[in-house]
């Protein structure tokens, strides 16, 4: 140990002391005045106190109580230069000290009588102890018990922090009674004094070990040494600065020193820490990042100059708004946290999205489901509004309040067939539109561009031939040379449909002009200016012939070339399938000689063979094309389609030069028709959202049926337009106008203002019969051109209008358009599709696949807000439609937050444990405070989940000791699992009466009662039971659940036997008990007197319970038939302190209630002392217990009744002698009072309501009607008694639903067990029903949490080993019927399973009730029969349902003959269907392993005897050899004899081998499930609390092997105690 | 080492039930619990309380003013089950019979620092009319199992409809002096 660091330490420890006064200097170094000299001291203190300043201003804003180490370490390095001896450091302080103790010592004698009286009394008792005390090693424990040991120095390991309290509550307490002195601070020779006097109790210990006690003053000299050498070494600037401080501090000091010279407990002030300190500290430990902003180079790597990518032209987008101070805090924090600044981009600034919006819907739309599709047709109503507000329309007040401006221009319309029209008019407007069309044709002249295309194409191809061009794989040019191939034969398929278009239009324009002449020419006038001239331009005729003889050699070229090629392919083709058919051809042919031969071996036969193939064509041979044929059909098709070289190219041209037929030159029919169409106007109503605005003045129709208005109207808007109409109305003369048409306008795009926009031309057309009597064709009137009338026509009166819409332009040039926020819903798509075209200023285009193309090629920035509704709508376009996704994503924004990666998200401990936690798996379901980091997440959490989840299949023998049970365990578990996950929806479900108290409605009874209860007494004399408030297990944590057992009385307790009393009692304590013996409540008979004549109390017995490992014992009673009537009440702890109603349902817990007689023994030694002491020893000796599982409690909600006690078949030293006296008179109810019982009332408080188990439909395979049957039957007989029990259907282990006759079948016990007495059949059925018995009982309810009752069938449960009362009594019924006996299945109430099965049989003249899982039975008549109702008895082919008044077994006639009493289930209205039985045709049983039942009972054994052991810690655990092995051979009797009559001799037997022992000790019996039950039932009987010295244990086990691997398991255990 | 002292971070919740505003009642106690997830424990101070009966302000104001301190620290692993202060408001109804006036929740404040908390209060509905009347005058009214259910979700999809919020009813949980949050790393 390295002194020097122990000095160290120590001075840390009188720094501390001082801390007072460090506080006040931190206090005022934080008021800044840090530098300032601060204190004078007087010269003594001043080393120390540089200490502790230097620290402290090394260590500035660290509060120093926390951290002392860092100050060690600061004053280490501090100390050395200072005291400066050139010394090495441990001998240097060594030195040090030896000359500073000299001193010291001399300066103690001095003072020490002074200081002696002043304050002996002050110092506390263990004051100078803890001077002594502390030591490295040993540390707090040593301070009281051991004060003379050797004083060790360093005080290392203990709590500063205490230590200061400590100390200063100790210098308060020396100050008070010294009121001169400033208050707080001693003088300072008290302060000497004080410092000084700790040393007085040990001087000679300091003289006699120097050298131990080096170590020990090396604190205190050091301390001393210190404050007498800085005067002496005089150095140190600070020093010199002290020395000028004024006296008050240097007492001040002084009391420190005070502190440490007699205690070194480290005193300090209570741990206040001004708020100065706090915010200090809080500064350190927290980061608050500044809000400055931060120069861009910190943001940037470094010599990176920023870089600005708009300056560079690149669009960035509009960054999102972020407050200045906000960005700047995240700037700052940033830096702070990633040092890499992968947060910040190349301009300094952090990354920011511009627009966080996603372009796709994550919402699917509303499903139309039948509950919304009934919502949304709904009828809402509305609250009528005004128009203008309605909507998005509106204009927003914050907007530019301007008008906005639309011009429409309508300039004029023209009809295009009116009723007034002539047959010329017709003609001519037929003629007019025709030419209008091959103006348009030839405009876009699209033959000449694909005739260009085709020559190019050819070109194309001809050069891609060239094999000279070399650049190309050949692969790649056969492949583009195919494509232009293909492109050609398309280019050239249009292209003739183009050309032969042109042809037949110019043609029709011929016919029509035609016509129109011989119509004129016909009628002698013409009505119209029309006229076509045809021009016919010349060609050089040669140069023609030639360009269209080469376009036809090329044409049949490529013809045949492809003709060629598909002529290869065609005899490929026929190649193979020729080749199958020859197979085929073969195969037939093969076939039918066969058949022949069949047919002559059975001719019979032959008109059934069916054809199996249906014969193969023969495949013709394609004909090669010829040349000839191509060239013809080439010709041909040219000339139809294509003007003939030698014809001259004529271009129509359509003029109105001619001249119009003046009126008075035609026929009174055209004249009246000219009349007519003068009549006529026409005016224009401009309709704006479907309201005029405005109308056009009425012109006048005129002769051309062309009307011209030229007006312009300015429509001052405010909102977008919805629609914009024009109406055609017609007026004739003086009538009304009528309505010709209505034109939709469309609305213009924002791009088109006034000036650009081109005039366009809508069509309207009408619907109106107009039938006129002059020359006017109509409207909608068939008329014909023809004379004959034949090739008859209707037109409808039809037109265009001609107009332009366009918005306004302002005066700055703005237009006057309203904002695209005001844009309807309604035709948002349209607007919108519109809108994102027209941004980029065009218009009209609607090919989304050529916009895209577009956008690409123009390298559109994708990043521009302005291009991004293109951009979207491009995206749309091109993907097909509107994305829409058929899914509903609630975290669409998951993605974009996922802070880490799932990957290491996963790794993440804490978050696993977080996962699993919220996932309720049974480890974590409860797990609390999960860990803030993940290292402080132990790897071991997790180990028994793993573990788990991998043992899964495997099978673990260790816990369960039997492979097969182990395999039975799994799989119970894996079944419950599955059937728990496929309940886990209804798990948690809370009613409205589990969350709120209410009242129930009252009735008038209810009502009538409460006023009668008014009047009633408030103390009843006879109080009954009040119905307690049910809790639901929510808001329930531990220990609020307590479990209340009432012990009330019991009967027959076994009594000690007169031979073992004799030497046991003592004659004292039976004096004693004699006289109490008078009061005793047991009523004795005159035998029994006779049997015990001494009058010695027979047993004390008391009943233990315990529940959990909490045990709780009633008072001692006295006598065989004891009545307690106490409350015991023990704690409730549910597992993992989950209360809800799963968790509870799997509780596991038994309460056991143990009978104890209570023995006292004499231990008196000295007889003499008799008269003036008792010593007696307490010994219990167990009697009996009555198990109850938890899980009864916890459904039954309460268990009121009498039990039998499950007492040893052999109780040494205990007899029930009287009671078979008495007994044996009822021979024919033989079971009468066998045993002792006891009277107990079992709750739970508060009441828990048990979960309701879940009636679900399962899917059955009975019969329908029998389903319905069921139903009726149940419903019938619930109706009459709710309460009784009635069962008609079950769910089988596969969960199905199953009738319940089908489980009763005849079933063979294993012969082994029908051998034993082969001719008594009463012994047969007892010893058939022990076997039962012997299989270990588990509740359905604990194995599937209160979902269900599953009923397994015999073999099923046989295999299992596992069932609970269902099972058990259907086995035992089985059995019985096997046996040939009368017997059902008997359903009710029993106490305490509850609701449950037992077995009824029919013996000669009377009824026994058995009960199959404990193997008892009862006669009916039997009042300790468990079974309190019988609700209806089940037999193989039928159910009878109890109707009779009472359900009481006593009370009710078993005679299900009697449809009175037994309501039955199948009758002569519904006969018994025979319903076959689901159990097996036979059991097989294994042979009973014997050697492993040895190997099992030899492993019990060790373990017995290791947790007996384990169980007494404190005690030495002897076991007895020999009285073991008696034991073990007596046990196997037991087993043969059932427990019954063996007990006189093996105590015999017994009390010859073991003579000079006090023996109890008792056999155990149980069936074998597990170890544990056999540990709880030994622990529970208490033979391992004998706490005697030298009490010897025995312990046997014996396992009986049954068939099926039953195990019935013995064990005996057993206390001895030598007599002396 | 690690799961000897687990870091935990500390809540120090520092405060009082001012005052309430219960226009219709008068002589009203209140009782505070609270309510918190599995990661948190109570290190210090006190969990429950119940105040005194206070009477209505003479005032206009007529708040029932109950200055009624609370003081707990909890501490902490995982802000998730973050505490939330329950306060119930019970006071003799026509007959002198104890009725609960209001329940509500609030959760403890995030921030450290001053806050004040404005809690609606209300109480569950009888099912009825009938009900309603007998529970008036037996003096049963219908109230939670535990109040504790106000600040918890399971099971209140059913009640939910039914609860009633007095007009102007209030409790004010305020001025918290102070609200430490303090992380304590070990």
């Amino acid at each position: 140990m390295n002194p020097r660091e122990e000095k160290v330490k120590i001075i840390t420890e009188e720094f501390i002391e001082n801390d007072e006064d460090a506080d006040m200097g931190r206090q005022k170094r934080n008021s800044k005045v840090r530098r300032q000299p601060r204190k004078k001291q007087p010269p003594t203190a001043l080393p120390k106190e540089m200490v502790s300043e230097e620290s402290h201003l090394g260590n500035q804003p660290e509060p120093v109580q926390e951290e002392p180490k860092t100050h060690l370490l600061s004053m280490t390095v501090r100390r050395g230069p200072r005291s400066l001896p050139p010394i090495p450091s441990t001998s240097r302080t060594g030195f040090a000290e030896f000359s500073m103790r000299g001193r010291m010592r001399e300066k103690l004698q001095a003072a020490r009588s002074k200081a002696e009286s002043a304050l002996l009394q002050e110092i506390p008792t263990p004051r100078p102890r803890r001077l002594r005390s502390p030591s490295k090693k040993e540390l707090e424990t040593e301070f009281g018990t051991e004060p003379g040991k050797e004083v060790e120095s360093t005080q290392q390991e203990i709590d500063s922090r205490s230590y200061s309290r400590v100390k200063f509550r100790d210098s308060a307490r020396k100050i008070k009674p010294k009121p001169q002195v400033p208050p707080g601070f001693p003088s300072p020779e008290e302060a000497y004094n004080f410092f000084t006097f700790s040393f007085d109790p040990e001087p000679e210990e300091s003289e006699e070990k120097p050298k131990a006690r080096h170590r020990a003053g090396t604190n205190q000299e050091e301390e001393e040494g210190e404050e007498e050498e800085p005067p002496a070494r005089g150095r140190g600037k600070e020093m010199d600065e002290e020395e000028l401080l004024n006296g008050d501090d240097a007492e001040d000091f002084l009391l420190g020193l005070d502190h440490m010279a007699d205690d070194f407990v480290a005193v300090r002030p209570a741990d206040y820490e001004s708020i100065h300190d706090r915010l200090q500290m809080e500064t350190e430990m927290f980061f608050i990042p500044s809000r400055q902003t931060v120069p861009t180079y910190k943001k940037l790597p470094e010599n990176v100059q920023p870089r600005f990518l708009e300056d560079e032209g690149l669009y960035t987008g509009v960054r999102p708004e972020v407050a200045r101070t906000n960005q700047n805090i995240m700037e700052n924090r940033l830096l702070m946290q990633d040092p890499e600044r992968r947060w910040f981009g190349d301009d300094g600034r952090i990354l920011a999205l511009p627009n966080p919006i996603k372009p796709f819907p994550s919402r699917r739309p509303v499903l139309t489901q039948e509950q919304s599709i009934k919502a949304e047709l709904e009828t809402l109503y509305k609250k009528a509004v005004k128009y203008v507000h309605s909507s998005q329309h509106m204009i927003r007040s914050g907007d530019h309040p301007g008008n906005f401006q639309l011009d429409i221009d309508i300039s004029g319309l023209i009809f295009t067939h009116h009723p007034c029209f002539s047959r010329e008019h017709v003609l001519a407007a037929k003629l007019a539109q025709l030419y209008d069309q091959y103006l348009a044709r030839h405009q876009r002249n699209k033959a000449k561009f694909l005739t260009d295309k085709l020559q190019a194409l050819r070109n194309a191809v001809q050069t891609g031939v060239d094999p000279e061009k070399p650049h190309s794989s050949l692969d790649t040019i056969q492949k583009t040379i195919n494509e232009y191939k293909s492109e050609i034969r398309q280019t050239r398929k249009f292209r003739d449909a183009e050309q032969e278009k042109d042809r037949t239009l110019l043609k029709t324009i011929i016919k029509v002009w035609k016509e129109m002449k011989s119509l004129r020419e016909f009628q002698r006038f013409t009505n119209t200016p029309l006229k076509l001239v045809l021009r016919k331009e010349k060609v050089d005729q040669k140069a023609d012939e030639e360009a269209y003889e080469a376009e036809i050699q090329a044409e049949i070229s490529e013809l045949l070339e492809e003709h060629t090629e598909e002529y290869a392919q065609k005899m490929e083709e026929y190649r193979t399938s020729l080749h199958q058919w020859k197979a085929w051809r073969k195969a037939q042919r093969a076939k039918k000689k066969k058949r022949k031969q069949a047919a002559e071996d059975h001719p019979d036969n032959e008109i059934e063979e069916p054809h199996p193939e249906e014969d193969l064509v023969k495949p013709t041979p394609p004909e090669p094309t010829d040349r000839a044929v191509i060239e013809h059909e080439v010709r041909e098709r040219a000339a139809q389609s294509r003007r003939r070289p030698w014809e001259p190219t004529l271009v129509p041209e359509l003029s109105l030069a001619g001249s119009v037929t003046p009126s008075d030159q035609c026929p009174r029919a055209e004249v009246s028709r000219r009349e007519d169409v003068k009549k006529r106007s026409v005016y224009l109503k401009v309709l704006f959202n479907n309201k005029e605005v405005s109308r056009t003045v009425s012109r006048p129709l005129g002769a051309d049926f062309r009307v011209h208005f030229g007006q312009i109207f300015n429509l001052q808007i405010v909102n977008w337009p919805e629609s914009l109409t024009l109406q055609v109305y017609e007026t004739i003369g003086h009538s009304s106008p009528t309505l010709l048409a209505e034109v939709f306008l469309p609305i213009p795009e924002t791009t088109v203002v006034t000036g650009r926009a081109p005039i366009e031309e809508v069509e309207f057309s009408s619907n109106q019969h107009v039938t006129l009597d002059h020359e006017g064709v109509g409207s909608g009137v068939p008329f014909s051109f023809e004379a004959d009338g034949s090739n008859q026509l209707i037109l409808m009166t039809s037109g265009k209008v001609s107009h332009s819409v366009a918005w306004a332009v302002g005066e700055n040039g703005i237009p006057l358009i309203p904002p695209l926020s005001q844009q309807n819903i309604g035709f948002r798509s349209a607007l919108k599709r519109a809108d994102a075209i027209s941004s980029i200023g065009t218009s009209g285009l609607t090919d989304m696949k050529k916009l895209a193309k577009w956008a690409a090629e123009s390298k559109l920035d994708p990043n521009d807000p302005n291009n991004a509704p293109l951009m979207q709508l491009i995206s749309v376009a091109t993907s097909g439609e509107s994305y829409v996704p058929d899914f509903f994503r609630l975290e669409q924004l998951q993605q974009e937050f996922n802070f880490v990666s799932d990957q290491e998200l996963n790794r993440s401990k804490r978050f696993r444990l977080l996962h699993l936690r919220s996932q309720e798996v049974p480890e974590f379901r409860n797990y609390k405070q999960v860990p803030v980091y993940d290292r402080e997440i132990m790897e071991k959490v997790f180990q028994d989940y793993e573990k788990r989840l991998r043992d899964r299949s495997v099978i673990e023998t260790k816990e369960h000791i039997d492979t097969h049970r182990a395999i039975v365990a799994k799989y119970l578990q894996q079944v419950r699992e599955s059937v728990i996950n496929r309940f886990l929806i209804a798990k948690q479900y809370f009613l409205l009466a589990d969350m709120i108290v209410e009242e129930e409605v009252p009735n008038i009874s209810i009502l009538g009662l409460s006023l009668f209860k008014l009047a009633e007494q408030k103390r009843p004399l006879r109080p009954r039971r009040k119905g307690r408030k049910k809790v639901t297990a929510q808001n329930l944590s531990d220990g609020d659940i307590k479990l209340l057992v009432n012990i009330v009385r019991a009967y027959d307790i076994p009594v000690r036997k007169l031979a073992m009393s004799k030497f046991q009692q003592p004659s004292k304590s039976s004096r004693m008990f004699s006289e109490k013996r008078a009061a005793s409540p047991s009523t004795h008979s005159p035998t029994h007197n006779a049997d015990y004549p001494l009058g010695q109390v027979l047993v004390r017995p008391f009943v233990e319970v315990s529940f959990q490992r909490t045990v709780c014992h009633t008072t001692t009673a006295e006598g065989p038939n004891p009545s307690w009537n106490e409350e015991l009440e023990l704690p409730f702890k549910a597992p993992n302190g989950d209360y809800s109603t799963a968790s509870l349902q799997s509780v596991k817990d038994i309460v056991f209630i143990n009978i104890f007689d209570e023995v006292l023994h004499d231990v008196l030694e000295d007889d003499r002392e008799r008269g003036s002491g008792i010593h007696t020893r307490i010994e219990r000796h167990w009697l009996g217990c009555v198990k109850i599982p938890f899980s009864t409690i916890y459904f039954q909600a309460r268990i009121d009744g009498t039990f039998k006690i499950d007492i040893p078949p052999v109780l040494l030293g205990y007899n029930k002698e009287r009671n078979m006296i008495l007994e044996r008179g009822f021979d024919s109810v033989r079971s009468l009072s066998e045993g002792s019982y006891i009277t107990l009332f079992i709750t739970i408080e508060p009441q828990l309501v048990p979960g309701e188990s879940i009636r679900e439909k399962f899917e059955s395979q009975e019969d329908e009607k029998l389903l319905q049957a069921t139903e009726k039957f149940q419903a019938e007989c619930a109706l009459k008694f709710p309460n009784r029990q009635c069962l008609t259907t079950v769910i089988d282990i596969s969960g199905k639903t199953v009738f319940i006759t089908r489980y009763l079948k005849p079933l063979n016990p294993p012969q082994e067990l029908l051998n034993v007495y082969p001719n008594n059949l009463q012994a047969t059925a007892e010893l058939v029903a022990r076997y039962v018995s012997l299989i270990p009982f588990l509740p359905d309810t604990v194995s599937f949490g209160g979902i269900c009752d599953l009923w397994s069938t015999s073999d099923q449960f046989l295999d299992l080993l596992a069932g609970d009362e269902e099972e058990h009594a259907v086995l035992l019924c089985n059995y019985f019927l096997s046996l040939g006996k009368k017997a059902w299945l008997l359903m009710g109430n029993a106490i305490p399973e509850g609701p449950t099965a037992y077995v009824l049989t029919w013996e000669q003249g009377h009824y026994l009730i058995w009960n199959p899982c404990s193997g008892h039975f009862y006669g009916q008549f039997d009042t300790f029969c468990p079974l309190k109702n019988v609700g209806c008895l089940i037999g193989p082919d039928n159910i009878w349902f109890n109707i009779q008044r009472y359900d009481s077994p006593l009370r009710i006639n078993f005679d299900v003959t009697k449809p009175k009493l037994w309501k039955s289930f199948f009758s002569r209205s519904l006969p018994y269907p025979g319903l076959s039985s689901v159990q097996p045709e036979e059991l097989i049983y294994q042979r009973s392993d014997k050697a492993a039942a040895a190997e099992l009972q030899d492993r019990i054994e060790k373990i017995l005897k290791e947790k007996i052991m384990d169980w007494r810690p404190r005690h030495l655990t002897r076991w007895n050899r020999y009285c073991t092995s008696t034991l073990r051979h007596f046990l196997p009797l037991l087993e043969k004899s059932q427990g019954e009559d063996v007990e006189d001799d093996h105590r015999a037997e017994l009390l010859k081998q073991l003579g000079d022992y006090r023996f109890s000790g008792f056999p155990l019996h149980m069936p074998y499930s597990e170890v544990k039950p056999l540990i709880d039932a030994v622990y529970s009987t208490g033979v391992h609390n004998i706490n005697v010295p030298n009490v010897e244990f025995a312990l046997a086990v014996y396992i009986h092997p049954y068939p099926k691997n039953v195990l019935s398991v013995w064990i005996y255990v057993a206390s001895l105690i030598r007599n002396r | 080492m690690a799961t000897a002292s687990p870091s935990v971070f500390l809540l120090m919740v520092n405060g009082q039930v001012e005052s309430a505003q219960f226009p219709e009642y008068d002589d009203l106690y209140c009782k505070y619990c609270f309510v918190y997830g599995q990661d948190w424990a109570p290190t210090a101070g006190l969990e429950e309380g119940i105040s005194q009966i206070t009477s209505k302000s003479q005032d206009v104001r007529q708040a029932l003013v109950w200055n009624f301190p609370i003081d707990v620290t909890f501490k902490s692993t995982n802000p998730y089950g973050w505490p939330q202060i329950v306060l119930s408001v019970y006071g003799p109804d026509v007959f002198g019979n104890d009725v609960v006036r209001g329940y509500g929740a609030v959760h403890v404040p995030f921030s450290p620092g001053r806050h004040k908390r404005t809690i609606p209060m209300f109480v569950p509905e009888s099912t009825s009319k009938l009900q309603k009347f007998t529970s008036w005058f037996m003096g049963r009214r219908p109230e939670y199992t535990d109040p504790k259910v106000v600040a918890q979700g399971e099971g209140r999809e059913d009640e939910n409809t039914e609860a009633e919020i007095p007009r102007s009813t209030w409790v004010c949980l305020c001025p918290i002096p102070a609200l430490m949050l303090s992380f304590c790393p070990q």
